[in-house]
């Protein structure tokens, strides 16, 4: 993302700062632990060079601060794809799968199945609805850890209801996870 | 003309009547041209004469996972994936595995250990009142120590490459982190670094304390790197913290070749990334090269390339661990620049990229009179003045 830089703190007339003092690189041993610094500081005018157009690399960042363009459209079909990450909720004969994708890979991000040993040795039963509220309390934990704690849960109306998918919405919640994401903002047009 | 006559005379004949839901039959079909389509069209294959034959669905789960399947199907008509996949210089380019090699032992008898637990679990007769109760609570420390010991490095891997970890470290290259590193700032549970939760530079201003599984006798090198926080050069890393030739599991006993310098995310840009990189090193190496003076201050010095750094150690070095955190600016980090790094503190603001139009044509078919404005670069808009 482009950035530009503000006058405030950063107008500097080119070639007309003087340095103040010569920086001299010595060369310590390894082992520098408690040793003060005896070479001068480095003068400000170094460490004050700085781009007007800051790039910020991180893919989640625009996103975080809900400026990341969402894919629109797709109002006339079910489910929309207007969000950032999603949440998907699956229950099979044997077991039950949570998995967090986000909107530019079909890999998911996140997952916390039943099928992990980790989640069957604590459980009695893999496909219950204890099991269920099992595995939304633990993908939350682990989306905090990830820090993402905003995500779209789309899931089909008529199962909307039962208890399975009461009980792990409940589970996410209750880890802290919010389950609808920030309207976008348009900055600019 | 004749045609839209026609069209006017039938709407004037339905309001007449009297009714206004009257619509006209709109002929600009044989107006367009009609081409045959360039490759097979969906749904070909399905015989509408004898739908019965078809097999059907019968539940939406069903056919919920085909759609799905059939998403990621090729297609010969063109889509944003692949316009997106088309611009990305290196996708579906082989990426290298430069990280320990993962070895599982055989496990006939883990298996049948585990298998023992389940039936054990199915048993246990509190744990089977609960569970119908719904009243089971699951026990979160228990599962995480697990998790880490079985499938966390794969976990870790995947976020890795959501957060462009390795695209921004180590371009065309991956690792699996085996090794899980126990990072916490502060004596609470909310200072501790996982892979990419949120944590305040005011939380991180010292050195956090660290701890993770190694034997007797090994030698490790942490690297703490923020990939977004250059601020003159975009490709380039702020390198925080460089302990070398670490033994065991004590990082105070390694040799500390750049000292801690606490987050400093400028205002305005955002959430940057706060990666540990935790290598494993064959022997004592001498980093003569790397040593920084001691309050190594400067931000020029500071500047470092991890391809670099690993391409230069990489027959003694493998990376083997990761965590990483992310942080936004806060009132300590103007305190960092002024006092820490000496300097003024730079603020930024967002600016939106320019919006894309296709290349200019001499003659624009179907555009209005704006289409010049567009290419006009900037200046003042000609449409809309009275």
């Amino acid at each position: 993302m482009a950035l530009s830089g503000l006058n405030r703190c950063v107008r500097r007339l080119l070639g007309q700062i003087q340095r103040c003092r010569p920086i001299v690189a010595t060369n310590q041993t390894a082992r520098c632990l408690s040793q003060a610094a005896s070479q001068p500081e480095p003068s400000a005018d170094e460490n004050e060079a700085v781009n007007p157009t800051f790039v910020n690399r991180n893919p989640r960042n625009l996103e975080q601060m809900a400026l990341a363009v969402k894919d629109r459209g797709w109002k006339t079909t079910w489910p929309h794809r207007e969000f950032y990450h999603r949440l998907v909720f699956s229950r099979t004969q044997h077991h039950v799968t949570a998995q967090v994708f986000s909107s530019s890979s079909p890999v998911p991000v996140l997952t916390c199945s039943t099928t992990e040993w980790a989640m069957k040795k604590e459980l009695a039963s893999t496909r219950c609805v204890a099991a269920c509220q099992a595995v939304g309390e633990v993908l939350a934990h682990r989306c905090q850890q990830a820090g993402i704690t905003r995500m779209v849960y789309r899931s089909i109306p008529w199962e909307y209801r039962s208890d399975a998918v009461q009980a792990f919405r409940k589970g996410m919640k209750d880890g802290g996870i919010t389950l609808s994401e920030p309207r976008r903002k348009y900055v600019g047009t | 003309m004749a045609l839209r006559t026609v069209c006017t005379t039938a709407l004037r004949t339905g309001t007449d009547l009297g009714v206004n839901n009257v619509r006209t039959f709109v002929t600009t079909v044989a107006l367009c041209r009609r081409t045959p389509p360039l490759g097979p069209m969906p749904n070909d294959q399905i015989n509408i004469k004898s739908l019965e034959s078809l097999e059907k669905y019968r539940s939406y789960t069903r056919y919920l996972r085909r759609a799905e399947e059939a998403k990621k199907q090729p297609v010969w008509w063109k889509t944003y994936r692949g316009y997106v996949e088309q611009a990305d210089p290196d996708h579906g380019a082989e990426h290298v595995d430069i990280g320990l090699p993962y070895y599982r032992a055989r496990r006939t008898t883990e298996v049948r250990e585990r298998r023992q637990a389940m039936r054990d679990n199915k048993k246990n007769t509190e744990l089977e009142r609960t569970t119908r109760l719904r009243t089971y609570k699951i026990d979160l420390d228990r599962v995480q120590e697990t998790w880490e010991e079985s499938c966390a490095p794969f976990h870790i891997k995947r976020l890795a490459e959501h957060y462009g970890v390795f695209r921004d470290l180590f371009p065309m290259a991956y690792f699996l982190p085996q090794v899980f590193l126990h990072i916490r700032y502060g004596q609470n549970s909310s200072g501790q670094v996982h892979y990419g939760n949120r944590l305040t530079p005011a939380q991180a201003v010292s050195a956090p304390q660290i701890s993770f599984d190694a034997e007797e006798g090994s030698l490790w090198t942490l690297l703490l790197t923020c990939p977004d926080e250059h601020l003159q050069d975009s490709e380039a890393e702020y390198v925080h913290w460089l302990v070398g030739n670490i033994p065991g599991g004590a990082v105070q006993a390694g040799d500390e070749l750049c000292h801690y310098l606490p987050p400093f995310p400028a205002r305005g840009t955002g959430f940057h990334r706060y990666i540990y990189v935790l290598f494993k090193q064959q022997g004592p190496i001498g980093f003569q090269e790397d040593v920084r003076p001691s309050p190594c201050l400067s931000l020029e010095d500071r500047t470092f390339k991890t391809t670099e750094f690993y391409r230069k150690y990489q027959d003694h070095l493998t990376p083997a661990g990761l965590a990483f955190f992310q942080s936004q600016w806060d009132e300590s980090v103007t305190d960092t620049f002024h006092n820490t790094l000496n300097m003024r503190e730079p603020v930024f603001e967002f600016i939106r990229p320019p919006v894309y139009h296709p290349p200019q044509v001499k003659y624009p078919h179907r555009q209005p009179l704006r289409y010049l404005d567009r290419y006009r670069d900037g200046k003042e808009h000609t449409y809309g003045i009275y």
